[in-house]
């Protein structure tokens, strides 16, 4: 692999600095895009574009934080549930006439204290993450549904609906919370130790010990960020639906699994990639959105997913395999 | 011990690492009783010692991963405490293990600054000189899964320069390094060497000592058995009779072989044909036999290629030319390319190295692991029968005195000598006639090595064969009918009983040809 000597290196890549490979998903998305622009009248329009956006920001939100998880060799499965918890906690809050940044606290506060208890469940108690994070889920779901009594929560007061509403610059609101959220990722955590870290956890925890970092605080710390981002997706999700639903994120987590495996993110030795989850959830979201405007029955849709999983992840299979064969 | 091996006079100068009277246990193990080690500035101090004579373990307590239960740590004179490797790392003590401590899906300069981040351009830019002062061009920008071993190694040394390494530990650095890799590594320890850095050497090549080494430490079963060498006079070093010594030294007495009762005399038909054995993860030119009554040895360092060869055999690993035939059934050849499926119903055993994570389904019962490899002869209807898998159980349980209060009891809670009698005993149950046993007594205490070994002559001699891996000499020696001997993937030697010694394995396994 090593570049001709003297000459020029081969540039990294523009998708991401920690994996120099496309993912499938870039091809698949591009295709996806062709086929509903051709077949889909109304799939090409500002509107529908700026819809996309806002259906993916949510999914976004939390793919983010699971694409270092999973690049630990770790999982996830309470996130819908905690967001569905922060989403209840925050409109409680709101009908109660607290202002919206105590609501808002709240809610993050909420996100933050199940993060924290899964990654010491995970990291302290050596939990396998799978059950840790299978047991929090249900102890948000079922949180959510004390509370509310299992009933929605609707009574939330003007404040949260116009500020979802509202159009900073002309886009819309959820749409720049997940492009700050995208780039304080990619720049801020992705250029500093951080997720290098994250890599080095997945990847050879020993040498991360070995070198000196206090590992299992940056490994709780992945798991802490995860819920505060489920906090912070309550903001939108509530938002948009202007009420609070003790269900509303149900299995939101397994759309944000998929998301990132298709983005290219490996559950093995740290192998992942922030810019690839951005694709991922793209094309889950065109994929979802296309769907609807060709009028495909929404029991269709659930099996698309699968099926996006599955090609994409052939196609990377393929891709290095193929890739492998130039080098040897 | 005679000759010119003299023991190491202490020098005037204070030494830049002194190490005295380490000891460590780990639960029914003594790893390091007593040992003493020191090191000055620009010397290479050659650490000698078989598998488990407690090198690892005195470098990992250096580095600061094990806490030492006696003894104490000098560092130009002064006592100093390593609790941490954060602590070995700032007092310039760098380690370079076997297995590297590269994190795969980070790019060389992440990996060659792990912990000790700067901005992202001053990295690159460090990791570029610091590489170009090995002489190798390689892309700070690549990841490090995609370098090759030797890439690798130089890597690591990078990241040991980069930390202003004082002390620099290498653990058999050229093991993996093809010989113009090494050369290119010595020319680096001079560098090094000159620079005033004090160099611990692992390795099992001894002719390296000559070319680099300054001083040798040989540890036996946790304990300094000899130091030798003299600064003023490394050509003592190169003496043939020393290296034989060596060798010795690292073997220690001949154990008595009370391992088996009489050995094979007359072998019977050929079990295991191998002609020629090329295999997709680098075995070449293998070819070897083994027959009925037969115990036979495939002995090697650590990577010389004895398990790849064992999974050819067995059909794990892809095999891309040359031919093998179990009992007259050809497994791979022109028919095929071997599969594990037809190598157990030709009647091949694999009893894997790694019984917990190969050999066991460790939360089942012993009934469930022993009926498991015999389920198609046991039941061929495919109707499982409770009561004949009870039988069949209790059966093996007898006859391989598996120590358990019943058949039902998971396995994980059995002793390691029973776990391994639990993967014998599910052969049995598949009726194979020729075992492979890939380490069959690693991490087994005492009295249950000794009832492995009465299995595997019970085995023989009723008939079936056995080859046998193993990094203990003198098990292979007390053990073994006959053993090949492997190097750099291929077979480079065949030893007979009275030459199969531990002395003679040593020098064909490690290319010594002198003495």
């Amino acid at each position: 692999m090593s570049p001709p000597e003297g000459g020029p290196y081969p540039s990294a890549s523009v998708v991401s600095g920690l994996s120099r490979t496309v993912p499938g998903a870039a091809y698949l998305l591009a295709i996806l895009i062709v086929v509903f622009t051709i077949f889909g009248s109304g799939f090409a329009t500002t509107a529908n574009v700026l819809n996309i956006g806002v259906q993916s920001s949510v999914l976004l939100l939390l793919a983010l934080p699971m694409t270092l998880i999973i690049m630990t060799e770790g999982l996830d499965l309470s996130m819908g549930a905690v967001l569905s918890l922060a989403g209840v906690v925050l409109a409680t809050l709101l009908m109660r006439q607290h202002a919206l940044g105590v609501a808002f606290a709240g809610a993050i506060g909420v996100g933050l204290a199940f993060g924290v208890a899964n990654g010491l469940l995970v990291v302290t108690f050596g939990l396998p993450p799978f059950v840790a994070t299978l047991g929090t889920l249900g102890i948000a779901q079922g949180l959510a549904l004390v509370l509310t009594g299992g009933q929605s929560v609707v009574d939330i007061g003007e404040a949260l609906p116009a500020l979802y509403e509202s159009r900073p610059a002309g886009i819309p609101f959820s749409i720049v919370i997940a492009v700050v959220a995208f780039f304080v990722f990619r720049f801020a955590l992705a250029r500093t130790r951080f997720v290098s870290y994250v890599s080095a956890i997945g990847g050879n925890r020993e040498a991360l010990v070995l070198a000196g970092v206090r590992a299992n605080a940056y490994h709780v710390s992945v798991y802490a960020l995860g819920g505060l981002m489920a906090g912070l997706s309550a903001l939108l999700l509530t938002g948009r639906m202007s009420a609070g639903h003790p269900t509303a994120a149900i299995g939101m987590e397994f759309d944000a699994v998929a998301a990132v495996i298709v983005g290219g993110t490996s559950f093995e030795r740290g192998k992942g990639s922030l810019g690839g989850t951005l694709i991922g959830v793209l094309t889950v979201g065109v994929l979802k959105n296309g769907l609807n405007v060709l009028e495909v029955p929404s029991s269709l849709q659930v099996a698309s997913i699968g099926v996006l999983v599955i090609v994409a992840l052939v196609i990377d299979q393929t891709l290095q395999s193929v890739g492998r064969q130039r080098t040897a | 011990m005679r000759g010119i091996i003299i023991p190491h006079a202490v020098k005037d100068a204070t030494p830049r690492l002194e190490m005295r009277g380490i000891s460590k246990s780990f639960p029914g193990v003594r790893a390091l009783d007593g040992v003493s080690l020191d090191v000055h500035a620009g010397e290479v101090h050659f650490l000698l010692g078989q598998n488990g004579a407690g090198k690892s373990t005195l470098m990992r307590v250096l580095c600061g991963a094990h806490h030492p239960d006696a003894g104490e740590i000098l560092l130009d004179g002064a006592p100093v405490r390593l609790a941490s490797p954060a602590d070995a790392r700032r007092l310039g003590i760098a380690v370079i293990f076997q297995e590297f401590s590269l994190v795969p899906y980070l790019d060389l300069a992440q990996n060659i600054f792990l912990g000790r981040e700067t901005g992202r351009r001053a990295m690159h830019a460090e990791a570029r000189r610091l590489l170009d002062t090995l002489g190798v061009t390689l892309d700070t920008r690549a990841p490090a899964h995609e370098l090759g071993v030797a890439q690798q190694q130089v890597v690591e040394i990078a990241k040991a320069l980069s930390q202003h390494a004082r002390i620099l530990v290498m653990d058999e650095p050229t093991a993996a390094l093809s010989a113009h890799e090494t050369e290119r590594l010595f020319t680096q320890i001079r560098k090094l060497k000159a620079d005033g850095v004090a160099i611990i050497y692992i390795s099992h090549r001894l002719q390296e000592i000559a070319r680099i080494g300054d001083r040798v430490t040989v540890l036996r079963d946790g304990k300094n058995v000899a130091s030798l060498g003299n600064l003023e006079n490394p050509e003592n070093l190169e003496h043939p009779e020393n290296l034989a010594n060596l060798v010795n030294l690292m073997v220690g007495r001949q154990v008595d072989t009370t391992y088996r009762q009489r050995f094979c005399e007359r072998p019977g038909d050929v079990m295991l044909d191998v002609r020629e054995l090329e295999a997709r993860n680098g075995v070449t030119g293998a070819s070897l036999t083994v027959r009925a009554g037969e115990v036979v040895g495939l002995a090697g360092l650590v990577g010389a290629g004895r398990s790849e060869l064992a999974r050819a055999i067995f059909g794990a690993d892809r095999v891309k030319g040359g031919s093998v035939i179990v009992s007259g059934q050809v497994l791979a050849g022109r028919a095929g390319r071997g599969s594990p499926v037809a190598a157990v119903r030709a009647g091949v055993a694999l009893v894997p190295e790694n019984r917990k994570a190969e050999g066991l389904a460790l939360s089942r019962s012993i009934e469930d692991n022993v009926v498991l490899a015999g389920m198609r002869r046991l039941f061929p209807r495919g109707w499982y029968f409770a009561r004949a898998a009870a039988t069949v159980a209790h059966d093996i349980v007898a006859r391989l005195r598996i120590a358990t209060p019943s058949i039902a009891r998971a396995t994980r809670f059995l002793s390691g000598g029973n776990q391994q009698k639990v993967v014998i005993g599910k052969w049995f149950t598949a009726g194979s006639r020729f075992f492979i046993f890939d380490e069959p007594t690693r991490g087994i205490d005492v009295g249950a090595k000794a009832e492995i070994y009465g299995v595997i002559s019970t085995l023989v001699e009723g008939g079936a064969a056995v080859l046998m891996i193993s990094s203990e000499l003198p098990e292979m020696v007390a053990v073994c009918d006959r053993a090949y001997v492997m190097r750099d993937k291929r077979i480079v030697g065949e030893l007979q009983r009275p030459e199969l010694t531990e002395a003679n394995i040593l020098r064909l396994a490690m290319h010594h040809e002198s003495a």
